[in-house]
């Protein structure tokens, strides 16, 4: 047992840290193409694509190396580089169960974010019970034809490409007779409409498709064979934001530090309410267990372990104390913590997973992590039945099949 | 950067597993639950012959010279097996005696406790129940021969089977430590009944007690940074046992979630059960994250470890009382017997909470240091 970083991570963190410093752009970035830019910036800097193998243009780094860019970013506080669901999730389906030719394809312009692409998994009726999906694709000789709806689609309006989930044999059980093919969204029969959240933002978006069309040549592994890739896309979580996330969370811990300082209650700064402490300490002490979590999933990684099916454990837990720790934050500030604009430079926070905003952003984003990539109530029934190895609970769709 | 333990830790681990499961059964900890004394001669001595009572010693007393990671791996099984006995204050105070004591101190106590002769307890409480070393109120008064304690410690563990106690006193110079002989003139004990029959307790009234000058330990007036390391110490040890009674009360639970049934079913299929156990298997994966991180920066000398030990305190606190409550929910009727394993658990965990500071203590420590 050993929790100090080797000489050569240390190293590695010393030049992340020196090439951000020199690099980081110091002015929002606001246009797309901006955005690319940086991307493009970061991946020829060996920071996008990191776990990648070489062979595809990724850079056979470490988990732990990308954590620590990770970590790096969010300390200087740099834009993060997009295509996150192509590169973290779609991409190394690909690698995995795609043909030659879709890698030579697709890949390389993922990593660049030449293409931007989306997934498109959930559906109106489809959530968590995904494999109830209704987005049909019909044979067409060459091609799909493929009809339907999907939602809380992410990065749809900029999507290039998506990963669809549909339904190629309506007679198969549920499970089986799912399909998982890769969808032109620059097409007319792909129309997205974006959704705005309570954030008042809108990063998600409906997507709807009319008579489109896949190619034959984009289907991903075998024809009725897409839900086993749907579940190791869905598992496909390797640490790399662990140490990010805990460094957000510690900035904005001392912002809070300032807000109480300068808040008064009694006459007196917040910060010297005992109650205040107490909550205070509190959430400090959670936070820190994230991270010293995270260090033990990086250590795993790093053994060339797969966390596998623990990773639900991982991802319940930061979701939700982000509810806890915002709820907590959000308490202590009062009013203050509700507005929507920063007035004071303290009140800019990081939200670890959407954009950057106020505690009030904040608050409402953390809504959203224990309802993606999962629910809270999915992550306990996969670690319930396949950590725990509890019994499967008897399911009415089961007992059809 | 790796969080396994050695093969040499595991196997620490495994054979500390394995003695417990042989000679600490439930039935033998209901057994020393009803005994007089509370704890077991005969244990002691095997924990003696197994290296333990060593562990953390310097080689040159007797010792193996390991370190809090080896002596947390230890204290999460005893806590498993909810060992009833003065293991952990025992060390805490040869830490004490190894860091502070002269030659002689070391001499004296430091062989004797690896051998398993000597019992040590702490007495670290006064009146008012604080655990800031600076709040002592028992004074020690100078004489021709050394000093003489008077005032009220209370809830002291351990003490009716200690052969030297380890009492702060408030001296000139400031707060002190002495070392005190449990049967010495002019102490008086009064036992008590914890909810945890495991953890025997008694309030220590000091009425001019004589102690010689050869047994202050540590420059007088310097006593604080020892006690603060102490409670830091006690802390990790205590959040160790906390994490195993925890895992002893999940495993348990998990184990009835899948052999019980109701509605033809096993209890453990319903979402309601299976879901509860997830959020306890979280709480109990944290607590082993928070433990050894604490363990090792404590043995790193790391910059954070203070405020590692008062987050591995109180999360785990928090944590395993919840754990070994749920298990008793996940149980039901049976779960609330006394017949029923569960209880021993539940009640060490929620003892252990109350010792070395309580999470409202730690978590002061926490963001005084945080927010410096």
């Amino acid at each position: 047992m050993d929790l100090n970083y080797s000489a050569e991570d240390r190293a590695f963190r010393e030049k992340t840290r020196r090439w951000l410093e020199a690099n980081t752009p110091t002015d929002d970035l606001k246009t797309l193409a901006e955005r690319k830019a940086w991307h493009r910036k970061l991946y020829e800097a060996g920071y996008v694509g990191m776990l990648w193998p070489k062979e595809y243009g990724g850079w056979g780094a470490t988990a732990m190396q990308q954590a620590i860019v990770q970590d790096e970013m969010a300390r200087i506080g740099a834009p993060p580089a997009i295509n996150g669901l192509g590169i973290g999730f779609i991409g190394p389906t690909i690698i995995v169960h795609g043909t030659e030719a879709q890698k030579q394809r697709y890949l390389k312009k993922m990593l660049t974010a030449e293409e931007i692409w989306c997934q498109l998994y959930s559906e109106p009726n489809a959530g968590s019970d995904l494999a109830g999906l209704k987005t049909r694709a019909e044979d067409a000789g060459e091609h799909f034809v493929v009809n339907g709806q999907k939602i809380w689609t992410s990065s749809g309006p900029i999507a290039d490409w998506g990963i669809l989930l549909c339904r190629t044999d309506p007679k198969a059980a549920k499970h089986k007779g799912i399909s998982c093919v890769l969808l032109n969204m620059r097409q007319p029969g792909v129309e997205v409409r974006p959704l705005k959240q309570i954030t008042g933002h809108s990063l998600f978006s409906e997507v709807f498709m009319t008579n489109a069309r896949a190619d034959k040549s984009d289907l991903i592994g075998k024809l009725n064979e897409g839900w086993a890739i749907a579940q190791t896309t869905l598992g496909y979580e390797r640490g790399g934001n662990s140490l990010g996330r805990v460094t957000r969370y510690a900035i904005a811990f001392h912002q809070l530090v300032r807000a109480t300082r300068q808040l008064k209650r009694n006459g007196r700064p917040l910060i010297e309410d005992p109650v205040v402490r107490a909550k205070m300490g509190r959430l400090y002490a959670e936070l820190e267990v994230q991270r010293y979590a995270g260090l033990r999933v990086l250590s795993a990684l790093n053994k060339g372990e797969s966390p596998g099916a623990a990773s639900s454990i991982t991802k319940l837990s930061y979701t939700e104390f982000e509810k806890r720790y915002y709820d907590t934050a959000l308490e202590i500030l009062g009013p203050w913590g509700q507005m929507m604009t920063a007035r004071e430079e303290f009140e800019e926070i990081d939200t670890s997973s959407g954009e950057a905003g106020t505690w009030a952003t904040a608050f409402l984003w953390a809504r959203a992590g224990t309802i993606y990539s999962g629910s809270s109530e999915i992550q306990k029934n996969i670690i319930g039945e396949r950590v725990l190895g509890l019994p499967k609970e008897v399911r009415a769709d089961r007992l059809r099949s | 950067m790796d969080f396994s333990f050695t093969p040499d830790q595991t196997l620490l681990k495994s054979s500390a597993r394995a003695f417990l499961d042989e000679h600490c059964k439930p039935a033998t900890v209901r057994l020393l639950w009803d005994d007089a004394r509370g704890e077991s001669e005969a244990m002691w001595k095997e924990m003696a012959q197994l290296g333990w009572l060593g562990l953390s010693l310097p080689e040159e007393h007797g010792g193996s010279g390991l370190g809090m990671v080896e002596s947390a791996l230890l204290l999460e099984e005893l806590g498993r097996a909810a060992y009833p006995g003065p293991f952990w204050p025992t060390m805490l105070v040869a830490s004490a005696v190894t860091a502070h004591g002269t030659d002689v101190q070391q001499k004296r106590w430091l062989g004797a406790i690896a051998t398993g002769e000597a019992r040590a307890a702490l007495a670290l409480l006064d009146a008012d129940l604080d655990w800031n070393p600076d709040a002592v109120a028992t004074r020690a008064d100078k004489t021709s021969t050394g000093w003489q304690l008077t005032g009220l410690k209370r809830y002291v563990a351990w003490g009716h089977v200690a052969s030297v106690l380890l009492v702060p006193a408030r001296t000139p110079e400031g707060v002190s430590l002495f070392l005190v002989e449990p049967g010495a003139a002019g102490i008086a004990w009064t036992p008590m009944m914890n909810m945890d029959p495991g953890t025997r307790l008694a309030d220590l009234r000091l009425d001019r007690v004589p102690v010689r000058s050869d047994d202050v330990l540590g420059a007088p007036g310097a006593a604080a940074p020892a006690v603060r390391q102490l409670l830091r110490r006690g802390a990790v040890g205590a959040a160790a046992e906390m994490l195993g009674a925890a895992r002893r009360c999940l495993d348990m639970a998990v184990g009835y979630a899948k052999v019980r049934e109701q509605f033809g079913q096993p209890i453990g299929s319903f979402q309601a059960i299976r879901h509860k156990c997830a959020d306890m298997l979280l709480e109990t994966e944290n607590s082993h994250s928070a433990v050894y991180y604490a363990a090792w920066a404590l043995d790193a000398g790391a910059e954070d470890a203070g405020t590692a030990a008062s987050i591995a305190k109180s999360y785990v606190g928090d944590a395993a009382r919840k754990v070994c409550g749920e298990a008793i929910q996940v149980h039901g009727g049976i779960g609330f017997t006394w017949e029923y394993d569960l209880h021993m658990y539940f009640k060490r965990a929620k003892a252990l909470e109350a010792q070395y500071g309580d999470a409202d203590f730690h978590r002061e420590l926490i963001l005084a240091d945080v927010a410096k």
